[in-house]
């Protein structure tokens, strides 16, 4: 009877809001200092390619500076918080942003690169569990605390192999209107530790409109100074 | 600033970069102005041709490693169909060293940009001022040193004692000038998701000024307000005992590619009608007396400069001559970047006056950039924008960096 029970404990999932602590830090430690690619693709049109370094702290703490091409070099975004900057190196200036404001003109929003972490902004349920991409995954429902966020309602999965490795994410507005969708792929080992490094966000408002950020180096825990995340740092530039 | 060339070159060809990051820009940009006689260029005493075209070839470099960064950025400039020699200017040329998160240094020729206003920043008397008629134009910097020093994660003080003209360098205009030196400081915090500044600076031909700057984002707009308050006016005349103060406040809102903002100026100390008029009524008089042939040529050198002083006032920093200023600015891009269109309008409330700036970027690769813009000036032949000798202007830039 206890090895029953034993079985059965060991076969329940575990709290959403686990999981999602979990998922959350798969791919980002809770302090990281990484490089990525941007690809930024609309139809019919060019890719944009943009290279950006980025420094993460916490939930609330973030900041990425693009590296390429030339004529974009230096611009960077602070997040601290429920406030966002950009840095115009043109004229040596930092501006407030709204924080709904799409990240480099892509389909991410700043809300969706800074806070990797979700657990601050929304309440998880755990809503079953789900194949999705051949791959057996947790499905979690994600409700906003409040409309401060940039979605109302967020769907995730999340792999139930024991790598909590999310696989894709559906955000709502408020009106229930699908507005994208997030998968991520080419699980590989970098920063020490194998991840999912490419993230692919699609819009459902324009067919084949996507982004893709793919991490190129990632190091996990790094001593990070609340100092670097503010927009004091910002103003002496690079 | 044959030393700053020297070290720049030496810096070129000294190698790779190695574990730092290394820019060079190299650039030419085209002012093509028609002008006029208006009542800032009476019988032409500026000597402007009826077309004026500047000739600039301009060149940047920044280099970081580790802790160091050096920049340097400055242009050539040839005024096409005249005798003037060429000139060399350099817009920046500093080194600043950073030690650890907390605190920096930065010495020699640099922009100081600070204040969240678009087009105004009253809490900004440190630098040369903008150009009224295209502050969108890179601006030179002061000859400053700057620390920045962040003693925790939700306040940072600067410090900066600067030298620097008051008149504008970015325009075909003969002006005098005068220079002015200014120490100041900004202590910025960062309360509940609030940007609040405070500034102090005050110094020789200036007005000792407070200043507060306030920012919030409010959804998808953020929100700005930068104002002022000091005594004795920057317009002559120089109403000592007088308190002054100026505000900017505005909205800008951005989504995708495409940004939109607003931003009103109140300018405490610009000029009623009446006291425009007395403006106007003195630069006349000046003029009349410096070509009047009763008069000695003494006299008449004397009402002449005063005249070029007068000129001269609204270029001199004073940050608009009316009380009531309206901007608008719009701008677009294409997902891929290759294409940029923007739209800048200033509206003078109290005379109607109003400037456009239409613009086009072009950037087909990450390494070239082209801009088109074009400056347009309407209103009554006394308002601001109607007086100014420049009437209208296209400037080419192209850019190319690595």
């Amino acid at each position: 009877m206890s090895s029953l029970l034993l079985v059965a404990l060991l076969a329940a999932p575990p709290p959403a809001d686990e999981i999602l602590r979990r998922a959350q830090g798969a791919v980002l430690g809770e302090t990281a200092v990484y490089t990525l690619r941007m690809t930024v693709s609309r139809p019919g049109k060019s890719e944009r390619v943009v290279e950006m370094k980025g420094w993460k702290k916490g939930d609330d703490l973030g900041l990425v500076r693009y590296t390429s091409p030339p004529k974009e070099r230096g611009t960077a975004y602070l997040r601290n918080g429920g406030s966002t900057w950009l840095y115009l190196p043109s004229a040596e200036k930092v501006v407030r942003v709204g924080a709904k404001q799409n990240f480099g003109g892509g389909d991410f929003s700043n809300g969706d690169v800074f806070r990797l972490s979700l657990s601050k902004d929304y309440v998880a349920t755990l809503a079953g569990e789900e194949t999705v991409d051949a791959q057996a995954c947790w499905k979690l429902e994600l409700k906003a605390r409040d409309r401060s966020v940039a979605y109302d309602r967020v769907v995730y999965w999340v792999r139930t192999d024991g790598t909590f490795f999310p696989v894709r994410a559906d955000y709502y507005t408020l009106s229930g209107r699908r507005l994208k969708w997030l998968t991520t792929a080419e699980v590989g080992k970098i920063g020490g530790r194998a991840r999912p490094t490419l993230l692919t966000m699609e819009s459902a408002l324009e067919t084949g409109a996507r982004t893709l950020l793919k991490f190129l180096a990632i190091q996990d825990d790094v001593p990070l100074d609340d100092r670097l995340f503010t927009p004091s740092a910002l103003e002496k530039g690079e | 600033v044959r030393a700053a060339a020297w070290t720049v070159a030496g810096l070129l060809v000294a190698g790779p970069a190695g574990a730092g990051s290394r820019e060079i820009q190299v650039g030419f940009e085209e002012f093509h102005y028609a002008t006029g006689e208006t009542a800032l260029n009476r019988g032409n005493v500026l000597g402007l041709d009826d077309k004026e075209d500047l000739l600039r070839a301009t060149l940047g470099y920044k280099e970081s490693q580790g802790s160091l960064r050096l920049v340097f950025r400055g242009f050539v400039e040839k005024r096409l169909d005249t005798d003037v020699d060429t000139d060399w200017t350099t817009r920046e040329a500093y080194a600043q060293y950073g030690f650890g998160d907390g605190l920096s240094v930065r010495i020699g020729k640099q922009r100081v940009s600070w204040g969240s206003g678009f087009a105004w920043n009253p809490t900004s008397r440190l630098e040369p001022p903008k150009n009224p008629l295209n502050p969108s134009l890179e601006q030179q910097g002061a000859l400053a040193v700057r620390t920045d020093w962040i003693p925790t994660a939700w306040a940072g003080v600067i410090l900066v004692a600067a030298e620097s003209e008051v008149v504008s360098r970015d325009a075909p205009l003969d002006a005098p000038s005068r220079t002015r030196r200014t120490g100041a400081v900004r202590a910025r915090l960062l309360v509940r998701d609030t940007d609040l500044a405070v500034v102090f600076s005050g110094g020789r031909n200036q007005r000792t000024l407070l200043g507060l700057d306030v920012g919030r984002t409010f959804g998808p707009v953020s929100a700005h307000a930068e104002a002022t308050t000091y005594r004795g006016a920057e317009l002559p005349p120089a109403r000592d005992d007088q308190r002054f103060s100026r505000l900017v406040a505005g909205l800008l809102w951005t989504r995708d590619q495409t940004s939109v903002s607003a931003e009103y100026f109140y300018n405490g100390e610009g000029y009623s009608q009446d006291e425009l008029d007395l403006y106007l009524a003195d630069l006349d008089s000046a003029y009349r007396h410096s070509i009047d042939p009763a008069l000695p040529p003494p006299i008449q050198s004397l009402e002449g400069q005063r005249y070029r002083a007068l000129a001269a006032v609204p270029y001199s920093g004073g940050l608009g001559l009316r009380q009531h200023y309206l901007q608008a600015a719009w701008s677009r891009g294409t997902s891929s970047g290759t294409w940029t269109a923007a739209l800048r309008g200033v509206l003078a409330l109290s005379d109607g006056g109003t400037a456009l700036t239409p613009g086009l970027t072009w950037s087909p690769t990450g390494h070239l950039t082209a801009n088109l813009d074009a400056i347009l000036l309407f209103g009554p032949d006394d308002s601001e924008y109607g007086m100014s000798p420049l009437r209208s202007a296209l400037q080419t830039r192209v850019k190319v960096i690595w």
